[in-house]
């Protein structure tokens, strides 16, 4: 045994063998690679790489008219498409001090929070096809279709809503009172069959044995690779970015932290979250204030590189770019949470077993089609790097 | 003339019991999948879509070489598994009882490990493109784990497949041996005449009943538990299908069975659902697959149905085992199944 290979980063550990999976596999959702070292069933070093899926983004917004970005953010990611579009007006109307009506504001938050209770439910489709358990991962889905409806209500597509403008919403998302009923009577429905849901996830011992003790992220670890969003806060880091965002700063909720750090943690992490983002939709339904919608008072100009932070459904997204005088769009930036949460959970499944770890790093909900941006190329060693690599070895400076 | 006729009977009743039970097993899959769909609020498949139409579509599919260590063995396997599974029918068809003791406890459980074993020997022949050395930057560009033997998932699912033979269907066998232990004898004749007496001067057309189940002792129904989750684990479903769990390794060892392939795979993982739920109707109810008394096994196809439903809605509601509960789950069955052998034995 003594002669056989050793994982880099790891001593006293031998390694059996190495199991591969991905980029061509059917059961991953995206195109992304692992790679586990395992000592039998146990996984004792893994890496996963996700530049596979480079689409070039950044490259299409550089030289855009800011106005048209949106076409493209908004497509960054299926998923969480209301928060690329959101973040990226936030950067012009911040860097340009663009005042933004309050019922903009309310309805940006609600779309906003909507997209995130979905966000979430496909969470719960994708880990529970994972553990094996199809009825609560068809039931998920079932679910989602009320907020997926809502969505399609304000927005007009169940997609890609097209909610925000810059300078505040599309006039068309603006709510009437029959939608503002439509909306509050659905949430009600929703959480009757939500709550009932979410306990039978819980009382299920044979789902609550793989998902407990399995997959532990330590705060100390979360803290390291700046492991955002849920996968952060299931790991008791008390870290969210709506409590620094104004648009949030008019609704009562509460930022959930658990301390339980394993893969039980991370679902039961965004179990709750839905029933805040349902307070706050509520809030924002009722307390919808009066006026208008948009503010066209502002004309495209030169503007120095701005970054903008938001806490989109998975994690910190930062949106950052700079205009020339005419209006047009230089060095376009963004940087999704996938990429360190992803970063953590190579961590995370050392330890557990082929089966788990794969559920380990589905628990940080990744999403690749919008995170992969960059491979860097360090000098000196002539190699490429992933963004993980980067982060595992440089750590993530904000 | 004797032994004419007796040849002459058992080539009869193993065609019509192998095509009947072909023809009924591949019906099965299909209501497996409804119910789950049903379970699931889906529609789910037409009735005879997952069995009779996938078969013939794969039947018709354009015939591709499997990509394995050995394809001419590894073609073989599945024709290898698909004769095991058409011999553990027959055995427990009557006509075969008297054929050498092979329907006994002994035949029976043997073809159950030989089939088994099929699974080993799948994978690790199966050489998907799934796990195929990819030229990838992470290993041409000096990243982690160089050197290190990188395995195909299919032989990982194999190493499943041992460790599954090895623990994993011990609970099977010892609900197995429930029935012959009450019956104090190895033979399955033994077992169906000690709950169904009236059935050995039966005539071919009259519907000999159980007077006395076994089922309906407290040893048999603590065995029919056990067997019927170690009939989850033999048929890998879930929460037993760690050798395909999905996520990690795909479908185990037969990732490489296309076409014809496929379809014969089909066959012998559906007729091993029907035999199964048939053996179980014999063992603990009394009532044998008889070819040649139409109401007899009818009534013995119509009881196989209460597991695969059974099964279908477990599986609806399990999630997939790894080791860590595999091993615990095999243990506390292995201990009910010998609890019940006991108690079977003492009465």
């Amino acid at each position: 045994m003594s002669d056989q290979p050793k994982p880099a980063n790891a001593e006293n550990v031998v390694v059996e063998k190495e199991l591969s999976f991905g980029p061509v596999h059917p059961a991953l959702i995206e195109p992304y690679r692992i790679r586990l070292f395992v000592n039998d069933e146990i996984v004792e070093d893994c890496e996963i790489n996700m530049n596979m899926v480079y689409r070039g983004v950044e490259k299409l917004l550089e030289g855009l008219p800011v106005e048209r970005a949106l076409l493209i953010t908004e497509k960054v990611c299926g998923i969480c498409s209301n928060v690329h579009a959101w973040n990226s007006v936030r950067v012009i109307e911040e860097g340009l001090k663009i005042d933004v009506p309050e019922r903009a504001n309310y309805i940006r938050t609600l779309t906003h929070e909507v997209q995130r209770i979905t966000s979430h439910l496909i969470f719960f489709g994708h880990a529970f096809e994972v553990v094996g358990h199809e009825t609560f991962a068809m039931r998920s889905f079932l679910l989602r279709e009320t907020f997926m409806d809502i969505l399609a209500y304000v927005g007009g597509n169940r997609v890609m809503p097209s909610v925000p403008i810059i300078g505040g919403i599309r006039p068309r998302a603006d709510l009437t009172e029959g939608l503002k009923r439509a909306i509050l009577e659905r949430v009600d429905e929703f959480e009757k069959k939500y709550t009932e849901y979410v306990n039978r996830i819980v009382a299920d011992p044979l789902v609550m044995s793989r998902l407990t003790g399995v997959g532990l992220l330590s705060k100390a670890d979360a803290i390291k690779y700046h492991a955002t969003g849920p996968t952060g806060r299931a790991s008791g880091w008390d870290f969210d970015l709506r409590r620094d965002m104004k648009e949030y700063k008019s609704f009562d909720y509460n930022i959930i932290v658990l301390q339980d750090c394993d893969n039980k943690a991370r679902v039961v992490q965004r179990a709750l979250e839905i029933v805040e983002s349902l307070k706050i939709i509520r809030q924002a339904v009722k307390n919808l204030p009066e006026g208008p919608v948009v503010n066209r008072s502002w004309i495209a100009g030169r503007m120095d590189f701005y970054t903008a932070l938001l806490e989109s459904y998975r994690g910190e997204l930062m949106h950052s770019y700079a205009l020339d005088g005419q209006g047009m769009i230089r060095s376009y930036k963004i940087r999704t949470p996938t990429p360190a949460n992803l970063a953590a959970m190579e961590k995370a499944c050392v330890g557990d077993h082929v089966t788990d770890a794969i559920l380990t790093i589905a628990s940080c909900d990744p999403c690749l089609a919008c995170c992969t941006r960059a491979e860097v190329v360090e000098s000196g060693r002539g190699r490429v790097m992933s963004d993980t690599e980067i982060i595992r070895k440089y750590g993530w400076r904000r | 003339m004797g032994v004419l006729s007796f040849l002459a009977g058992i080539i009869a009743s193993s065609v019509v019991a192998s095509i009947i039970a072909v023809l009924y097993s591949l019906v099965l899959p299909g209501i497996e999948r409804k119910v789950q769909a049903r379970v699931q609020q889906r529609i789910g498949p037409p009735i005879l879509t997952p069995g009779w139409w996938a078969v013939l579509k794969f039947r018709y599919k354009a015939k591709t070489e499997p990509i394995a260590q050995m394809p001419g063995f590894y073609k073989s396997i599945v024709y290898l598994g698909l004769g095991v599974v058409i011999l553990l029918f027959l055995f427990s068809t009557p006509y075969w009882w008297a054929v050498l003791g092979w329907g006994s406890i002994l035949g029976l459980a043997g073809l159950l490990k030989l089939e088994e074993v099929l699974y080993v020997l799948m994978g690790s022949q199966s050489q998907s493109i799934l796990s195929t050395s990819m030229p990838v930057p992470d290993l041409a560009k000096g990243a982690k784990g160089e050197g290190i033997r990188r395995e195909f998932v299919e032989q990982h699912s194999a190493e499943r497949a041992l460790k599954m033979m090895a623990i994993g269907s011990i609970p099977l066998y010892l609900a197995l041996i429930v029935p012959f232990a009450a019956a104090k004898s190895g033979l399955l004749s033994s077992v169906v005449a000690l709950q169904n007496p009236a059935y050995s001067a039966a005539s071919w057309f009259s519907l000999p009943l159980p007077s006395s189940p076994i089922l309906f002792t407290v040893p048999g129904l603590l065995a029919a538990v056990v067997y019927f989750v170690g009939y989850v684990m033999l048929l890998n479903e879930k929460p037993f299908s760690i050798l395909k769990a999905k996520i990690d390794v795909i479908e185990g060892g037969v990732l490489e069975y296309a076409a014809d392939l496929r379809a014969v795979y089909y066959i012998m993982r559906n007729l091993l659902l029907f035999t199964l739920s048939s053996i179980f109707v014999t063992l603990f109810l009394g009532i044998p697959f008889d070819p040649f008394m139409p109401l007899l096994f009818i009534l013995n196809m119509l009881l196989s149905l209460i597991m695969p439903v059974a099964l279908a809605i477990f599986v609806a509601f399990s999630p997939i085992f790894t080791f860590r509960q595999i091993y615990p789950a095999t243990i506390g069955l292995s201990a009910l199944g010998v609890l019940a052998m006991i108690l079977a034995a003492s009465i």
